[in-house]
Order: structure tokens, then sequence, then C-alpha cells
């Protein structure tokens, strides 16, 4: 605390003293020591945070803003955070936590109808298994209301100051260094603080020609609602989401329909992993798809009485291929940044597509390219600076930042971030993909290596009897370290982290090779792959 | 990860590696073939796995004088064209064991062992340490005697140009059936791991007929290790499937054949049958039709229908609309174009955009009664639209069926995978299942069933007693009495049916106006009184005759009664058996009805409806709190009015009730 009183002058902002309209100068840089004598506008306690009303002003209270302002807590910064009426965010209230909750539901179903899987078990359900829509419905409901209550309450208790309203820069402008002032969109109170960091997040994307009633054409947000389950649904876009939606609806009864813009089905994923994912998620389910083909115009039904009506345009031609009438359809077509309108335009920040650009350090710089200027005390994290937009990746770089307004520069290695798409079974990748390793190897003149295991040999995995998947690991020959790990199979997701922390640390496969892992587990087809690499032999 | 090289025998012809790429799961079969227009090389046609690309009229078979064996560079990955040998674990001479690694090769994923299929010597290395090597061609020679290997080694120095001395007779499968004159390649079952002997072809990706792209996965084959997708190395078309779904075929052994031109796929089907015969030889003895190479390819007379925009737009002309149908139409996300207007000069009003809503293929037609409209009208697929869930689709192609012959049952008429089903046979049309979710609908018989010879004597006989006037009369009857006297005969035998029957057969005697029969003419006195009882069975009901039960005794009519149910339940009853009634019980009482009335049958002058016994609380001076328990039927008497009065039924009632409460002169 005391270094960063001191630390302020040197820093300082050339902010106008206006308590109201906040002009600066234009001339000022960011460099500048001139620290203006500023009133606090607020009535909040000024003197323990020097001229700021806070040390912390954090723009957003989704995963990202929430993991900023709890370790800007623990480093005894004094913290507010905009919550704009979405404690939680995305991740907590339309996204990552109530999927799940349908995920479990649904995999339960899923399960409890696969007689024959059942049966090999030597379990027979006797009569349907059937499952009430708005029971499921209302576990996702409760659970994202429970967390966000979780996450609420943490605040609370570490003394964050949540202001409800949505949050909005005020000051800047054109070649302007310093933001310091953060206005709240609901009351119009203006709150002060030494350091900002937007964690705006990020809205469904909506492409041109799509027309969203969230009833029958919907995105996320509507499709975790569960209004209903469709006889048949498409679902546009082939992503995480796409993917997770086909494997609630499917379960539930549904038939799919899966249309991507690529030329490959999943094309985000390894290749390799989204041909497994093809056969296990995709083919032996009631899911087809088109590839290449956008839909050019998707107009919503009415239950009943119209179905939904999508036209399909070939993706290099643009000529019309296919019309399809389906019952729903989710767009799920990747995410935009929800940036507009918070004053970053008269802060004098140029956003790509609605993307802030940031410096390693999460810094924002005023545009994209070479020519953007890093605003000193500005952050944003998470998916509004579409680095990668996960919410744990959000939170990491929310943790980052605090570590720089802390003067311990720091950047978040998002090469060991890991994910997962909680499919059944479920697919979880740390690192690049085989193909973008294969370009950085050649890139960097090193050489790849490859090894894998299987759950196919798995004793835990042929004890759920669920032996599909693989584990593949990507290492770097020379220095033996862990590129990248792909997973298909059953609990893929928890299986990861080992990888993650392995990339991170900078593990290397002889020393992973070496490492005991615990015997019957799923952890064992990645003791195959890590001994498999240094021409080892598994159980 | 250790890889198998395939050894096989010179006698095999061609020698081919095992190949497997467990890493890449995605089991590229590896081109492992000659080159068939080398008129060195010698093709094989069983062994070889992959697709072997032959053209029948060239195949050639040479070998070599010894047993050589040969070892060919592996496919390691699904992108290695060609590896380096890192490492010869074994020299020249050495004995070499089945599993046994015998080399190191590089392939552009890692550096892998690769073991030996068979035992034998290694008698000549080809490829050196360092050098490299295509995919499939030899690398060393194998001396299967430790004998050969000198002469191995120097027969084999030259794998350009092997001795072609023993010519050895067609490896093929049934010997003397040559594969035809057409271009086509054969798929065989790869290996998919080091340890894998067969696989199991768990599922087609396409079916006969289909066009094959290079790359296209066109099959999953199950290994020891996982599921793996087999894909086609060259374009085609699957001629013919030779090992189906859910069958095993060796490492090696043909699964399909794959025809360069569509033409062909009636020939190769022909050459196919007699492959799938294998060793078995069983059948394959029609001999493939040769095929004419002028044979002309057929040409896709079904250009896929290039679907235009679903609703023809008006041509050209604007569209005229008031605002309200506008916007309607908008909120809707109904094209308004697509819209008939009924407006003045056409104009397409509100109304005209809610009829498009309902009935969107036929708004003309609707739009007299709207209000009239359905409430869920059918829906109309818009041109180009094929109206069937994915699930429906893939089925009816497997099954070959068009689409458009299927009558749909699903949302908006859509085509189900049920539907489809249905269409094959392979499940029972029934009820359309309600919302998803929902317990399980019972299954309620539908359509008609037709009467059998009972259940139509029965509604005729019912239908002629429409002609009949008739009144109905109701006593109750206290049974306390009765039912003691029936605990004590039961031991012996007695049964209510006959206790009953006695009873009325006693009244009728005291009443025989009851037990006649109206006659135009006037009333007919029976002689007998006949007791018939109505009996349910299986299909109908049928009145068994208890004749002249007012003179026999209990046990006997009880007896007779047990052997009329019999006989009536087996469907031997005489007529006289079930039509000699003059008066009819039909006793309900064993199912708990408290009271009810029968049809009078026609002939009989009346019938009496026997419900079931229910205990009251009575008002009783003599019990100690003032009231006692009792026991009450109610009887229900039906009687022709023609010839029987209602003072008449109330008589014998009141006699029959009086023989019921002091019933000790029924035994």
């Amino acid at each position: 605390m005391r270094f960063f009183l001191a630390s302020l002058a040197l820093v300082a902002s050339s902010s106008s003293p206006s308590a109201t309209a906040f002009v600066v100068p234009s001339s000022s840089s960011s460099s500048s020591i001139a620290a203006a004598a500023k009133i606090a506008t607020t009535s909040l306690d000024a003197s323990k945070c020097g001229n700021y009303d806070y040390d912390v002003i954090i723009i957003g209270c989704g995963v990202g803003g929430h993991g900023a302002a709890l370790h800007s807590r623990s480093q005894e910064l004094s913290t507010a955070i905009f919550s704009g009426n979405d404690v939680g965010g995305t991740c907590v209230n339309r996204g990552c936590v109530p999927s799940k909750a349908l995920l479990a539901a649904s995999g339960r179903v899923r399960e409890m109808r696969a007689t024959e899987h059942l049966g090999e078990f030597g379990i027979k359900v006797e009569g349907e298994v059937t499952y009430d829509r708005e029971g499921v419905a209302r576990h996702a409901k409760q659970l994202a209301n429970r967390v966000k209550g979780n996450l609420e309450g943490s605040l609370v208790a570490l003394g964050v100051d949540i202001i409800e309203g949505r949050g909005i820069l005020v000051g800047g402008g054109a070649g302007a260094g310093e933001v310091h002032e953060v206005k709240d969109a609901t009351s119009g109170k203006v709150y002060t603080a030494k350091d900002i960091i937007l964690a705006p997040g990020s809205i469904p994307f909506v492409p041109p020609g799509v027309t969203v009633d969230e009833k029958t054409v919907y995105t996320s947000d509507g499709a975790l609602e569960l209004q209903s389950v469709p006889q048949w649904v498409a679902i546009i876009g082939s992503g995480y989401i796409g993917l997770e939606f086909s494997d609630v609806y499917t379960a539930l009864g549904s038939e799919v329909t899966f249309i991507e813009a690529l030329p490959n089905i999943m094309p985000t994923f390894d290749r390799e992993i989204a041909k497994q994912a093809e056969r296990l998620l995709i083919r032996d389910r009631p899911i087809d798809y088109r590839t290449g083909v956008f839909a050019s115009e998707v107009t919503p039904g009415i239950p009943g009485v119209k179905p939904v009506t999508i036209k399909m345009i070939d993706a290099k031609t643009k000529e019309h291929v296919e019309t399809l009438e389906v019952d729903a359809a989710m767009v799920a077509t990747g995410r935009v940044p929800n940036t507009a309108n918070m004053g970053l335009e008269s802060a004098g920040i140029e956003t790509s597509r609605g993307f802030v650009a940031v410096d390693p350090q999460m810094r924002v710089m005023t545009k994209h390219g070479d020519e953007g200027v890093v605003i000193p005390n500005l952050y944003c994290i998470g998916d509004a600076n579409g680095k990668m937009m996960l919410a744990h990746a959000a939170s990491a770089q929310g943790i980052s930042a605090i570590e720089n307004i802390c003067g311990r520069s720091h950047t978040v290695n998002h090469d060991a971030i890991p994910a997962a798409c909680f499919t059944h079974p479920e697919i979880a990748m740390v690192g690049p993909t085989e193909e973008q390793a294969i370009e950085r190897a050649a890139k960097e003149g090193w050489t790849l290596g490859k090894s894998q295991g299987s759950f196919r040999a798995n004793s835990k995995a042929l004890a759920e009897l669920e032996g599909n998947g693989m584990a593949k690991v990507l290492y770097n020959k020379e220095s033996g370290k862990v590129v990248a790990v792909h997973i298909i199979g059953i609990h893929a997701a928890d299986l990861i982290q080992e990888c993650a922390n392995a990339v991170a640390a900078g593990t290397t496969v002889q020393e992973l090779s070496m490492m005991v892992h615990t015997h019957p587990t799923l952890c064992e087809v990645l003791d195959e792959a890590f001994k498999g690499a240094v021409g080892m032999s598994a159980h | 990860m250790k890889f198998i090289a395939g050894i096989s025998s010179a006698t095999a012809l061609f020698c081919l590696l095992a190949w497997t790429d467990p890493e890449a799961a995605r089991a590229f079969v590896p081109s492992t073939t000659t080159k068939t227009s080398s008129s060195s090389s010698s093709v094989a046609s069983s062994s070889s796995f992959g697709l072997a690309r032959r053209r029948g009229h060239q195949r050639r078979s040479t070998s070599l004088d010894a047993e050589a064996i040969k070892i060919t560079m592996p496919a390691l990955s699904s992108t290695m064209k060609e590896g380096r040998v890192v490492t010869w674990l074994k020299s020249e001479g050495d004995a070499i064991e089945a599993g046994e690694a015998i080399m190191v090769v590089e392939s552009d994923k890692a550096d892998m062992d690769v073991e030996a299929f068979e035992d034998g010597y290694l008698a000549k290395i080809l490829t050196r340490e360092g050098e490299t090597a295509e995919v499939g061609s030899v690398v060393a020679l194998v001396a299967a005697l430790e004998g050969d290997i000198a002469s191995i080694a120097e027969g084999g120095g030259d794998d350009a140009a092997p001795p072609a001395a023993a010519i050895v007779a067609e490896a093929g499968p049934a010997a003397g059936v040559g594969a035809p004159d057409v271009e086509f390649s054969q798929l065989d079952m790869p290996a998919l791991s080091s340890t894998m002997k067969e696989g199991k072809v768990v599922s087609w990706l396409k079916s006969e007929g289909d066009a094959v792209g290079a790359g296209e996965a066109i099959m999953v084959v199950e290994s020891d290790k996982a599921d793996m997708d087999v894909e086609a190395f060259e374009d085609g078309f699957i001629a013919a499937i030779i090992t189906g779904e859910g069958e095993a075929a060796a490492v090696g052994s043909p699964v399909a054949l794959i025809a360069s031109n569509e033409a062909d796929i009636p020939a190769l089907k022909a050459y196919a049958a007699t492959l799938a015969g294998g060793g078995g030889g069983g059948g394959g003895g029609a001999a493939p039709a040769p095929v004419s190479a002028l044979a002309s390819p057929v040409v896709a007379a079904k250009a896929p229908p290039k679907a235009t925009a679903a609703p023809a737009a008006s041509a050209g002309g604007r569209v005229v609309a008031s605002p309200l149908a506008k916007t309607m139409a908008a909120d809707m996300g109904i094209d308004i174009s697509t819209v008939v207007g009924t407006g003045p000069d056409g104009r397409i009003t509100a109304a005209d955009v809610q009829n498009a809503a309902l009935s969107p293929a036929a708004p003309a037609a609707a739009k007299k009664g709207a209000a009239a409209a359905p409430k869920v009208p059918s829906w109309t697929p818009a041109a180009g639209v094929i109206a069937a869930t994915p699930t429906a689709r893939a089925l009816a192609k497997k099954a070959k069926l068009d689409l458009s012959t299927i009558v749909g049952t699903g949302e908006f008429g859509r085509v189900t995978a049920d539907d489809v089903k249905m269409a094959t046979g392979e499940i029972k049309p029934k009820k359309k299942s309600v919302a998803l979710g929902a317990p399980a609908p019972v299954e309620l018989p539908e359509g008609l069933v037709p009467f059998t010879g009972m259940q139509r004597a029965v509604s005729n006989n019912m239908e002629k007693t429409l002609d009949c006037p008739v009144f109905r009369a109701s006593r109750e009857i206290e049974m306390d009495a009765f039912n003691e006297l029936y605990q004590q005969v039961k031991p012996k035998g007695v049964t209510v049916s006959a206790l009953l029957a006695k009873a009325v057969a006693k009244a009728l005697e005291k009443h025989p106006i009851v037990n006649s029969s109206y006659r135009k003419e006037g009333t007919f006195f029976n002689k007998d009184i006949n007791i018939a009882m109505a009996v349910a069975i299986d299909g109908g009901l049928i009145t068994p005759v208890l004749k002249n039960a007012n003179e026999r005794g209990v046990l006997d009519l009880g007896e007779d009664w047990k052997g009329l149910v019999d006989k009536a339940k087996a469907g031997t009853l005489k007529p006289d058996e079930y039509n000699s009634g003059t008066f009819t019980i039909s006793n309900m009482g064993m199912f708990g009805i408290s009271q009810f009335d029968a049809i009078l049958p026609s002939g009989q002058g009346g019938i009496l409806a026997v419900a079931g016994t229910q205990e009251y609380i009575v008002p009783c001076k003599q019990a100690v709190l003032g009231m006692k328990k009792i026991s009450k039927m109610t009887v229900t008497l039906t009687c022709d009015h023609r010839q029987i009065y209602g003072a008449d039924a109330a008589l014998f009632l009141k006699t029959f009730s009086e023989i019921m409460m002091s019933p000790k002169s029924l035994v």
C-alpha cells in the first residue's frame, strides 16, 4: 500500500481537477509526472488511497473481474467492482455453470437410457427413463443463482465495494494518457481510482441474416433456459458451446444438425481429436452436419404452427445450397466483446471488432498494431481482449493485472491455460493443436515429439466401460518439455490439469515419465503417454 | 509404440507390413500397393491390405526361389510417405522371432520400433541404416530356414527384378475365378495395432454404390485398442461390401471392393461374391460376367436437384400490403411476398398474414373460413426442403428408401427415424408418442376388430330386445341368514350360484307369471323352470342353463353348473344347454357392484340382476349400542311388461326375499 502511495506521484494522472466534466489536456503524455491535485468526487473515504476513491476499480463482475477483485484485496488494495447488475457474468449466469447443470442432468438421462451399455454392467432399467424438462431447467437456474450468491458473498466478505450499475470510463480522449474516472451508468455518480481494470466480458455473436427471438431461434442465453426440447434443432457453429448443447439435446431426445461455416466440423479443435470426437459425439448420435455453408437467413418459427426456416449458402460461392425447416435453431457462432458504450472511444481507445488491444501485462493499448500506445493505468482482461475467451483465463489475467498494478511485472502464459468441452465423453486440451505445434516447431527450429495413451488399455476406463478415447502428448524433443496435451475420453477435463501444470512449470517428459501415477486411475492414460515419449512402456 | 512388420512368405507373393497408427486413431489405411505399371513388380491379390489398386488383366505372379520373406517399410502414421531406418536391431544372419523388434524407423511423427511377424533369419538388408525407403517398399529379406540365407541374399539383391522362377498358383481366393477386367481397388482389413489379428467392422459409413473420396472415412473398425475410422485412399465407388457390419475379417483379407467407375459395380459385386466365400469356398461358383471395358459409365441421371429458394417470389411485382400485415408478417417471420392478398386490389391484409401463418401451403384456401381454420394445421415444407430428421435421412439412405414416399409423423409432418423404421418393417406402427419426457403413453387398441361368432350373436340378441317394453323393480335383501347358511354348506361343495338358482327357482314356483313368455296371442307359461345364468367368457357372454332348478338339490345344481361353465369356456355347450332358459340370473356381486339392472333376453319373461352384498349399520333395540350390523344385497328384476306387471314383480321379489332370509329350505 505504501509503495503505491509513493509511486503515485510518478505515474499520476494528468487529469484535470474538474469534479464533474473531466477534461484531459490533450498535450499531456502518459509519463507525465504532473500530479494534479485531485479532489475526491465522492463521499467515499478518499484518504485511504490518496487522491482517489479506490486503488482499483474493476468494470465487470464476471469470473475475470471477480478473480481480479479477490487478488486486489489480497494485496490490500481498496477495490470497487461495477457489476452492471450482472454479478457472476456470463460464466455463472449464462455460460459454463448452468450448462454444466444441463449436461449433468442430460448425461444421466443418456446413461440410464443406454440399456445396452447398462446391460454390460448387469444393470437393467425397467420401464422408460423420463425427465421433467422444467425440473432440469430449474436445476440449471438454481445452480447459477447459488454460484452467483457465493461469488457476491465472497466479494462483500473481502471488503470489495460492489457498484450495481454498468461502469463507463470518463475522460481520456485523443492521445490522452491515464484514465481515472468511472461513471455509474445507473446513478450517474463518478468514482475515481488509481488503476482501472476493464472486464466487461462478451455477448453471443449473431451473424447477419439470423433473427433471434430467444424462443425458437436462440443463442446460448436462451438455450440455457431449456424452454423446450425440440424434436430437431439446428446448431449453427460447432465449437465448444454448440458441441456441449448437442450433447444435452441428443441426450434428451432431440436430433441435431450442425451448420458449420468452415470446411471442417469442430474446426477449432486439434484435427485428430476432432476426428475422434466426430465418431464419439456425432456419428453415433442422431446428429448430422453441413460444413462450408453459412446459415444466411434464419427465420424464427411459431411452435406448432410454423417451423424455423434456415437458408444455407455455400461459404465460398454464396449460392443457395439447402433450406432446412427445423423446430429450433441455436446460434453458437462465437462471442463478441461487450465493449460498446463504455466510454472507450472517448478515452481514445480504438477497438477492433470490439476487442480491446492489450500488451502482455494486460495494459490497454490505444489501438491494435504497432501504433498502439500503452495506457499505463488501464487494464483489460477476459473476453474483451480476445486473447483467450475462457472464464479461468480471464481470472488469470485479472490476477496478472493486479500483479502488474503492484509493480511486479507479470504475464500470463496462455499456452499453459487448459480448456475443456464437457461433452460425454469430455474433450480437454492445453497448448496449441498439433497442426499449430508443427508450424511452431518449424518456425522456432525444434523437433516436435508425439506420444499417446489410450483409454481402451486403461483399467479404470474399462471398469467404467468407457474405453473410447485417447490422450496425446506433444513435446519438444530437444528439451523434453511438454508443449501441448489433447485428451478425449471420460473425465478428460479433470485429467488435463496435470498437463497444464507441466506446461506451466516446464516439466519434461523425462521427469513426468518418472512420476508415479495412482493405480488404477484414468491418470494412467497420461502415464502411458509420458512413458511412451521416452521409450518406456506403461502397464 | 511398437509396430509389427508384416512379413509374409513369398508364396503369398507380396509382403506387406502390418501397419498401425495408434497415435493417430484415425487409422488411415496406407497405400501399400505395388505400382501396377511396373512390369517387374509382383502384384498380390490376397495378402495386401489397404487399397490395393490393381488392374485385373495385369496381374502377374512372381516369386523368389527360396522361401523368402520380405519386410517392407511400414506406414507409421497417416502422413508418412517414406521412412528412414534409424537402426537395425538385427544383423544379417541373425535369427529373428515373431514379435521381436528388428529395426527402428523414423517417421514424420516419431521413431518407432518395428517388430517381426514371423520367425526366420535376417538374410539381406536392402535399406541400410540412415537410408530412407518408400512406404511399402522392401527393406529386408528374411529366410524361413537358416540354409536359405545365402540364396535369398543373392537372389534378392535387386528387388526391382526378382527372379521370376516359380510361378505360384494364383493366391487369389477361389482359384480360377479371376477378377473382372475393370479398374478397381480392394479394401483390406488393416492392422490397427500390433496385436491385432482380425478386426470387426463396427459400421460401414458408406453403402454399396456410394461414391467415396480419398481421405473420407468409409468404415469403423474395432481393434483391441480403439474403434478407428478407416479412410479411403482413392476416389471411387463402393462396389461391394464383403465383410458386413458386425462381422470380423482377418487382417489383410478383403472387406470391400472399390470401383473406379460406377458402371463396373455389378461386375465387381459378382467378383466380390467369390471373395466373400473366402477359404470356405462355399457357393462362389458363379463366374463373374466379364465386363466389357467399353461399358459406358452410367452418367448420373439424377443430378442433385438444385433446390431453389423455397417460396416462389411473386414475379417482379411490388408487394402491396397493409402496414399491420407487414408488421405482423415480420413478427411471424413470414415472407410477405409469399402471402396471397385478398384485400382491395389484391392487397395483403393482416388476416391474410394470419392465414398464411396457419396454412402457408394454401393461403388462398384458408382465406375464407379463418375462424374455422384447424388449430394445428398441417405444414407443407417449402420447395427443396427435405422434411426428415437427420436420423431419418441416414436410415432412409441406408435402406435405399425414397423419403418422399414415407408419411411423416414428426413435427410439421416431417419424417422421423421411427417412420423410416416402420416403412422398412423394422418396427410396428404405433401411436405417436406424446411430448418427449412424458410418461410412455398407454398402448390403446385402435381400429376395427371383427366380431367373433359369439359376439355377433350377442349383439344380434341385444338388438332384438329393443322391441320389448320392460320395467325394472329393485329390492334390498338381508343376507345374514343366507351367508350363515352358505358358510355351513360350503364345505359340502355347495356354491353361491347353485343356491341363488335354487332360491330363484323356488320363488318362480310361486309366481309362474314371472317364468312366462310373451306370445302375440297371450301369455305362454313355461312348464319347466330353467334358470339361465350369464357367464362372461373370453370373447363373449353366454348363458348356460340349469334345467328344472326348482326340483333339484343344490349339490346337484352346483355340480351341473360347474360342468356347464367348463363347457362354456371350452366352447362345447350344446344349443339346448344355453338357449333353453326360462328365466335368467345375472350375478355381478363378486365384482363389488352395488346395484345394476340387466337387459331382458328375448323370449323370457324376466331377468334378475344380483349385485354385491354390502354391510350396513341399522338401528336395533335389542343391541347393546342400539344398533347392529347387517348385510344387504340389492337385486333388480327386469320384466317384459307385455304380460308381467309391476305387482307380479313385487310379489316375486318379496317371495325371493323371504326365501333368502330363511334359506334353510334351499338345502
